[in-house]
């Protein structure tokens, strides 16, 4: 898919030694791409957590796991120093979290009733 | 009362995946229909023109102190000067002859248009699934709920004895209209049709900037008193000191 070439556009605010100056157009650009990442990914959770038979309490934890791992995916796509791509690292952390919810139970129904109940 | 029940793949076959599949080609179908009949406006040139004077204002407000203090003055009285100032606006002038062009026929056909075109696909698919998908658990959700839900989400089935849990079609409807939006954005790209939340922004968006009514000599006005307010302070006479610090700050 074409998300490891988008993150990879991700592009570089303006002037890394002054941090008010972000040009907001990149930054814009680097949100909706951590946007599209967690929703693929939400996806993703949900045919995990169907398929793994997970009920409950231990489903919404895969779907806080995953989300976590794709912050951590995000920061490490930036090396770490989110002021130079977001302007700031809790907004890139949390941003759209609870976003994909919908879409996990969705995809998380299917794929548990087509495996297991089916 | 947590048997499992033991539900008949066909309902799988026929109904889970047909109705999901269904939903997902009508909002594609939904998303190109109204690509093809979305009439774009024509941009009215005096609206469009001070809103670009407005922008010039803003950029001048924030960029005042890297320019000498002379060419800040300058500016500020080519934009706020009494007779011939662009962002001066006569008393009675701007107000009505844009309320009534712009503001109504055309924006509310739009916005009746739109809703027109969200609202009519969903109420037949709902029709439809009440009209032959009713009487029957469909799915079965992953996790508990309380007995609160079960008028909500079991309204086909009229045994008490079944498990919260085991929904029927409706519900998995309501599922599939809230959570295929993330799908939606992912292969229909940002600008698509049916995001709702995205569309009731455009539409406020096109509404502040399109500039009708008082807008656009409120604007005006407000950029004025900005550019008045604006203190100039020249940023650059330290700057070979400031860029001697940074740089032995780097290389040091």
């Amino acid at each position: 898919m074409a998300l490891a070439h988008d993150a990879a556009d991700a592009k570089k605010a303006d002037d890394p030694l002054d941090s008010l100056a972000l040009s907001a157009e990149n930054v814009q650009h680097n949100l909706r791409i951590a946007y599209y990442c967690r929703t693929f990914l939400s996806i993703v959770a949900g045919a995990i957590a169907g398929v793994l038979g997970l009920t409950g309490v231990y489903g919404f934890l895969c779907y806080f796991l995953v989300m976590l791992c794709a912050s951590a995916g995000l920061a490490a796509k930036t090396r770490f120093n989110t002021s130079a791509f977001f302007d700031s690292w809790h907004r890139v952390a949390f941003d759209g979290f609870l976003q994909g919810l919908m879409s996990f139970v969705l995809f998380w129904t299917l794929v548990y009733d087509i495996v297991h109940i089916f | 009362m947590a048997e499992e029940l033991v539900l008949d793949s066909a309902i799988r076959d026929w109904v889970l995946v047909p109705l999901s599949l269904v939903m997902v080609l009508i909002g594609v179908l939904r998303h190109f229909v109204s690509k093809c009949m979305s009439s774009q406006p024509e941009p009215d040139a005096k609206a469009l023109k001070e809103s670009q004077i407005v922008l010039r204002a803003r950029y001048l407000r924030a960029a005042a102190n890297y320019i000498p203090a002379k060419s800040f003055r300058m500016r500020k009285s080519y934009f706020n000067n009494e007779e011939n100032g662009l962002l001066h606006v006569p008393k009675g002038q701007g107000q009505n002859v844009q309320a009534q062009m712009l503001s109504d026929p055309n924006m509310a056909m739009d916005m009746m248009k739109k809703n027109l075109s969200m609202i009519i696909p969903q109420t037949l698919t709902f029709a439809w699934v009440n009209f032959f998908f009713s009487g029957f658990v469909t799915a079965k959700i992953p996790f508990p709920l309380t007995q609160r839900f079960r008028g909500m989400l079991q309204n086909g089935i009229d045994l008490s004895s079944v498990d919260v849990s085991y929904v029927s079609s409706r519900s998995w409807y309501f599922l599939n209209l809230f959570g295929l939006r993330g799908l939606f954005s992912l292969i229909l790209g940002e600008d698509n049709a049916t995001d709702d939340t995205q569309k009731l922004m455009q539409t406020q968006m096109a509404m502040q900037m399109g500039g009708f009514g008082a807008d656009p000599a409120k604007a005006l006005g407000a950029e004025k008193e900005g550019l008045d307010l604006v203190q100039h302070e020249w940023l650059l006479p330290q700057i070979e000191q400031r860029a001697a610090a940074v740089l032995s700050q780097i290389l040091a």
